[in-house]
């Protein structure tokens, strides 16, 4: 069978379960493909190939004998470098942490696992998932499948450009200011931060405990909501964790936009951080596209991206400041230049402003909440530029905070990026959209809608 | 902010170690620690509460 990297985790569940596709041969030819293109895209920290190729013999067995382990048995994941995966080191991309090797699985590894998936290693991301791409760590930075030339986004930069790229179907990032969201956009894929406590962080390096979310990245629509369906569930030892029904994401995905009502959130990309005009353009198309299919789009007003991007920078750098506390003040020098850089502000935060900052985010939480009593779904820029080229740090430092990610993880609404187009230049513009807590399944309807009318899932990378 | 008051601030932190390896990595911070702060607004009631409220949990 050709082109199985460009297989769907759906149609590649359904043809293992059907006994149509061996996993082994896709296994096969996955690891072909990352021998292949990984020594350009810098994906894998640490590809775990015999393990893999293992587990795929044993679900070949396994299904030979009529035995199912769940929904994704057989299929590939991929898992960023701040996730626990039993057995292999979690080096969240640092010297710090470069023996760390994790002694159990995090708990949304072990829910893929439970499913059938197959860990295929971990992943690239930036140091402790804030550093940015950084050339001065024990492993060089992810790239983008587009143009290797330029940045994958970030922090799950690993897991965007190895799906982009078709080395696995699917992969785990974590989202605090935006990182699974920023690779999705950046690669052309699907990102979804979730709901906040929909999925378990526990097994997880923190960064930010009331800002950080664990959340899947895929090509397509159809496979973000499988993951998903794995991935949500309570976990009582994990403090955020919501107690409430989650699950059959996927159940809705062909039901269309008609009668639906977005608000386009507009003035984050005219006014408050002006986007290139090719980031503008594809917003309105998809505006026009879904108003074409039935939806009914009015325009939203929310507080500022500069006011969300505060509240959102103190609370991360206090919480990411007691985690990192002690190892800045003993060992600075065993960071990256961007991670030290990033990380350090907190010191200079005080239990005010953190306080400030906690009272204010709740009156953002009420004004989405207040939107979305008005409007079914928002949609919003996510990046505010095409990915900028990896080696300019000067343009990488002017782009990265261009972005309309973080308003979300300060209000804890789940958050989707996908690709809304192609630039000039054949790099992935993107678009979010947001939608009320726990409301997943119709976040997923509307993003399946715009995928099959723009024809998105059939756009890939022409590298390799 | 001032370099002496980054220099306490920093002091105070137990930053001695970064403050003389990584200066500029310490103002600069220092810098953008302000900067959010200053861009921050006050909650428009006296009596805001903060997020996440004070609960309790099967978890807790």
């Amino acid at each position: 069978m050709s082109g199985l990297h460009w297989m769907t985790a759906a149609a590649a569940a359904r043809a293992i379960a059907a006994g149509e596709l061996s996993p082994v041969e896709l296994m096969k030819a996955l690891l072909a493909r990352i021998a292949r293109l990984d020594p350009k895209l810098n994906v894998f920290i640490r590809l775990d190939g015999d393990a893999a190729m293992a587990a795929a013999r044993a679900a070949e067995a396994e299904i030979a004998s009529g035995r199912s382990r769940g929904p994704l048995h057989g299929v590939p994941v991929g898992i960023k470098d701040i996730i626990d995966v039993a057995g292999l080191p979690t080096t969240c991309h640092s010297k710090l942490l470069i023996d760390n090797v994790a002694a159990a699985d995090a708990v949304c590894v072990s829910h893929l696992r439970g499913a059938g998936a197959i860990v295929l290693g971990k992943l690239s991301t930036h140091e402790f998932a804030i550093g940015g791409p950084s050339f001065d760590l024990p492993w060089p930075p992810a790239r983008n499948p587009w143009n290797p030339d330029h940045h994958p986004g970030g922090s799950s930069s690993g897991s965007g450009s190895g799906v982009a790229a078709g080395l696995f179907p699917m992969a785990l990032g974590s989202d605090t200011g935006g990182s699974v969201r920023n690779p999705a956009s950046a690669c052309g894929i699907v990102g979804l931060k979730p709901t906040y406590g929909l999925v378990s962080r526990r097994g997880v390096f923190p960064l930010s405990f009331t800002l950080d979310h664990i959340g899947p990245l895929t090509r397509t629509v159809t496979d973000n909501a499988l993951m998903l369906d794995v991935l949500a569930g309570h976990d009582p030892l994990d403090p955020g964790s919501a107690a409430v029904p989650s699950g059959r994401y996927a159940s809705g995905l062909e039901r269309g936009v008609r009668g639906m009502r977005i608000g386009f959130i507009r003035h984050f990309h005219e006014t408050d951080v002006p986007a290139d005009p090719e980031v503008a353009a594809g917003l309105e198309q998809a505006a026009r596209t879904l108003q074409s299919l039935g939806a009914q789009i009015s325009d939203v007003r929310l507080p500022t991206l500069g006011e969300f991007g505060a509240v959102n920078r103190v609370i991360l750098q206090s919480e990411a400041w007691a985690i990192h506390g002690p190892w800045l003040r003993e060992r600075p020098g065993d960071y990256g230049r961007l991670a030290r850089r990033r990380l350090l502000p907190g010191a200079f935060i005080s239990a005010g402003d953190y306080v400030q900052a906690a009272r204010r985010r709740l009156e953002m939480i009420a004004a989405v909440e207040a939107a979305l009593r008005e409007v079914d779904v928002l949609l919003c820029a996510s990046a505010m530029d095409p990915p900028s080229r990896i080696e300019d740090a000067a343009e990488t430092e002017r782009t990265y905070p261009r972005q309309a990610r973080t308003p979300f993880n300060v209000t804890g609404h789940p958050a989707l990026a996908m690709m809304a187009g192609l630039s000039s230049d054949g790099l992935p513009l993107s678009l979010q959209l947001v939608g009320r807590n726990f409301a997943e399944a119709t976040l997923f309807q509307v993003a399946r809608a715009w995928e099959r009318a723009a024809g998105i899932d059939e756009k890939h990378p022409a590298i390799g | 902010m001032d370099k002496a008051m980054v220099e306490l601030l920093a002091r105070r932190a137990g930053l001695e170690k970064a403050l003389t390896e990584f200066p500029e990595d310490v103002a600069a911070a220092a810098e953008q620690a302000s900067g959010s702060v200053a861009r921050m607004k006050a909650p428009a009631n006296p009596r805001a509460e903060p997020w996440p409220p004070m609960r309790t949990g099967a978890g807790l």
